[in-house]
């Protein structure tokens, strides 16, 4: 499997919170080489990975699939439309963003804004309300394409950084499906631990309640929640960040099973993989919160992959660490000697 | 046109640092006008007439675009830049750019949104506060691709919104166009033409090639802000798409030449094109240098109206790209029968 191109195939399909049938559809097609039996369970991807055999503790390797965006709400008599957003969006950097409406082709569109011209230089964030996008098309034409609820995700392409790194827009948490697939690939053959299911869990973005129904389902004794994490940049705080390129970061949480937490560090010592902790102090807002009060309780972690400019165009990852986080992995879930 | 104000606006150049559009612009016209470059970059372009008439007129664009230019690499690779030409932050952040000779990719980052309090979501941050990311792991990596004066651009897809077109550049790029296509007519009198370089940092290439033209009149074609989006009402939507080209009165350079402006709402009239003016009096273009130069110059500006100018998603419409031709062309053999 070509990482870089897993990581960007999946980023580059769209799937906004309760709109992940695009992004949902193309996991399930690189699923399935790895778990035949994969299907999309109410907006869950959902598969079973090789032979699971009695006894064993059961594990679910979770990434969520969906992403931010916004929903269409109206269309004005201008012919301009209306949004709401679907998860934490940064409204600083709405101005000019270019993004596509998903109706029943994808049309084009760039978020109005007022130049600096006009304003005098000092432009206000806009609320959500005051959102438009302008697609060029009038309402008649628009209202044969586009309808309410119909998802707007951001216009914008993988690009390759420097050394290993890259850029894109859905990278959170695509980057965790990838790495989840690729570790599937390194296990094909393998005996394992655990009997694994893998769970591309939906509407993560907007509460978890993809993993809910999913860790209802499937009922996991383990739960590792394969997600993103803020990487170190300027003007964030550095105690609360891991680095680009020093490998997956290992969630230790009161709400997180520490024999789990401690599994990864072993396992991540045991195959001299680099690693980095990731301290939370309650929740970890991941799917990892949904899976360990799920029906009587399991054990859940995060694996993160660091990753910088959450929730905008312009998300940073090092595809090393999503290697990386694929090895740990692999190498927590074989079977010892 | 389009596919030629496409590749014009694909094209780089930034102030200052506008030899690839210049490029560009001197293959597309080097056989059907005498041209050269002044000291500056601007390509002064004399298109032979039928007559030559007594007055002299240049037409005008300008070929820079706004940008970025790294100022510094600091410690961690990251980028320091300052802005080249007025962008606002918020059309900064959370972007895609290329950057120096060899067209790095980078981003602009900002600190995610979860990271923010209440007070800080709600404001953009300061320019000086942002820099650019390429990838680099250090300084060290970062210095073997880019060094402190390269220049960063814009990385913006050119698109087709509806009958719309969405780029960055399109100020002034599509004054560019015009100007391109009008040189390759057939003209009834002698005509300058001149590409500007630096009109974004201060109208500073106009400045040089007016005085070395010494025109009596002249046309400045630009692309103007228009603000007609949901919500703006009235006199704050300035001027809008789809109404043809924009005349001014007035902005914050230039009081223009009264019968000038009367002249091109007659020819408009005349030939059945929609026409407007701004309703506000703001910004400004090359005609703020060019209508003090020398003796004075009686100078005109045509604009297309263009929303989101500098940012990498200006929008234009092509009907007014049409129109707007239409009256240039008209205007520059009318003008020298004044």
């Amino acid at each position: 499997m070509d990482l870089k191109q897993t990581v960007t195939a999946l980023s580059e399909v769209h799937g906004a919170s309760g709109s992940e049938r695009n992004a949902a559809e193309a996991a399930l097609e690189m699923l399935r080489s790895f778990c035949p039996d994969a299907g999309i369970i109410n907006g869950n991807v959902t598969g079973h990975f090789g032979e699971h055999r009695e006894g064993l503790p059961s594990l679910v390797l979770d990434a969520h699939i969906d992403q931010i965006g916004f929903a269409v709400t109206y269309i004005t008599d201008d012919g301009f439309i209306k949004v709401g957003n679907i998860g934490g969006i940064d409204r600083r950097l709405l101005p000019a963003q270019p993004v596509v409406i998903h109706g029943k082709r994808d049309i084009k569109g760039v978020i109005c804004s007022v130049p600096p011209h006009l304003t005098g230089g000092s432009s206000k964030v806009p609320e959500i309300d005051e959102v438009s996008i302008d697609t060029g098309m009038t309402k008649e034409e628009l209202e044969l394409i586009i309808s309410q609820g119909d998802s707007v995700t951001f216009d914008v392409s993988c690009r390759e950084l420097l050394g290993s790194r890259i850029t894109g827009g859905a990278l959170d948490d695509r980057c965790g499906a990838a790495a989840i697939l690729y570790a599937l690939e390194m296990l094909k053959g393998k005996k394992t631990a655990y009997n694994v299911t893998v769970i591309f869990s939906a509407q993560e973005e907007v509460g978890e309640r993809g993993a809910k129904i999913g860790a209802f389902d499937i009922n996991p004794d383990i739960a590792i929640a394969v997600d993103v994490s803020f990487a170190y940049a300027i003007g964030e705080d550095e105690s609360k960040c891991g680095y680009l390129g020093k490998g997956p970061m290992i969630g230790i949480s009161p709400s997180l099973s520490r024999e789990i937490s401690d599994g990864l560090i072993n396992a991540a010592k045991a195959g001299n993989i680099p690693y980095q902790t990731e301290v939370m102090s309650g929740l970890t807002s991941t799917n990892a919160d949904r899976y360990s009060v799920n029906r009587c309780g399991a054990k859940a972690c995060t694996l993160s992959i660091p990753l910088r400019n959450m929730h905008t165009p312009a998300e940073v990852i090092d595809l090393t660490d999503v290697e990386l986080t694929a090895r740990l992995l692999a190498g927590f879930i074989t079977e010892g000697e | 046109m389009k596919e030629l104000l496409k590749e014009l606006c694909l094209t780089d150049g930034i102030s200052g640092d506008e030899s690839a559009v210049r490029e560009l612009i001197i293959n597309k016209i080097k056989d059907v006008c005498e041209y050269r470059v002044d000291s500056l970059g601007s390509i002064i372009c004399f298109r032979k007439g039928r007559k030559t008439p007594a007055k002299k007129l240049m037409i005008c664009a300008h070929m820079d675009e706004v940008g970025f230019m790294i100022t510094s690499v600091r410690g961690d690779g990251t980028l320091s830049f300052g802005t080249v030409g007025g962008i606002d932050p918020s059309v900064i952040i959370g972007r895609q750019v290329r950057v120096g000779k060899e067209r790095i990719n980078g981003v602009v980052g900002s600190t995610a949104v979860h990271n923010l309090s209440k007070e800080q979501r709600e404001k953009a941050p300061d320019t000086d506060s942002l820099y650019i990311d390429i990838g680099a792991a250090d300084k060290a990596e970062a210095e073997k691709y880019v060094s402190p004066g390269d220049c960063a651009y814009f990385s913006s897809e050119f698109a087709e919104l509806g009958t719309r077109i969405k780029s960055k550049a399109l100020d002034d790029r599509a004054g560019c166009a015009m100007m391109i296509e009008l040189l390759r007519e057939e003209h009834e009198y002698d005509t300058y033409f001149v590409f500007n370089v630096q009109e974004e940092i201060g109208l500073r290439g106009s400045a040089v090639s007016a005085f070395a033209v010494a025109p009596d009149y002249a046309i400045v074609l630009e692309a103007t802000t228009a603000a007609d989006i949901d919500g703006a009402e009235g006199a704050k939507r300035v001027c809008e798409l789809g109404k043809g080209p924009v005349i001014s009165f007035m902005d914050r350079h230039t009081i223009y030449d009264k019968e000038l402006y009367s002249l091109a709402f007659d020819i408009a009239k005349e030939e059945g094109l929609p026409c407007q003016t701004k309703t506000m009096i703001a910004g400004g273009n090359d005609a703020g240098a060019i209508h003090i130069s020398g003796k004075g110059v009686r100078t005109i500006a045509v604009s297309l109206p263009c929303r989101y100018l500098h940012s990498p998603s200006s929008v234009i419409e092509s009907a007014d790209l049409e129109s707007t031709y239409r009256l240039v062309r008209t205007l520059s053999k009318r003008i020298p029968e004044l």
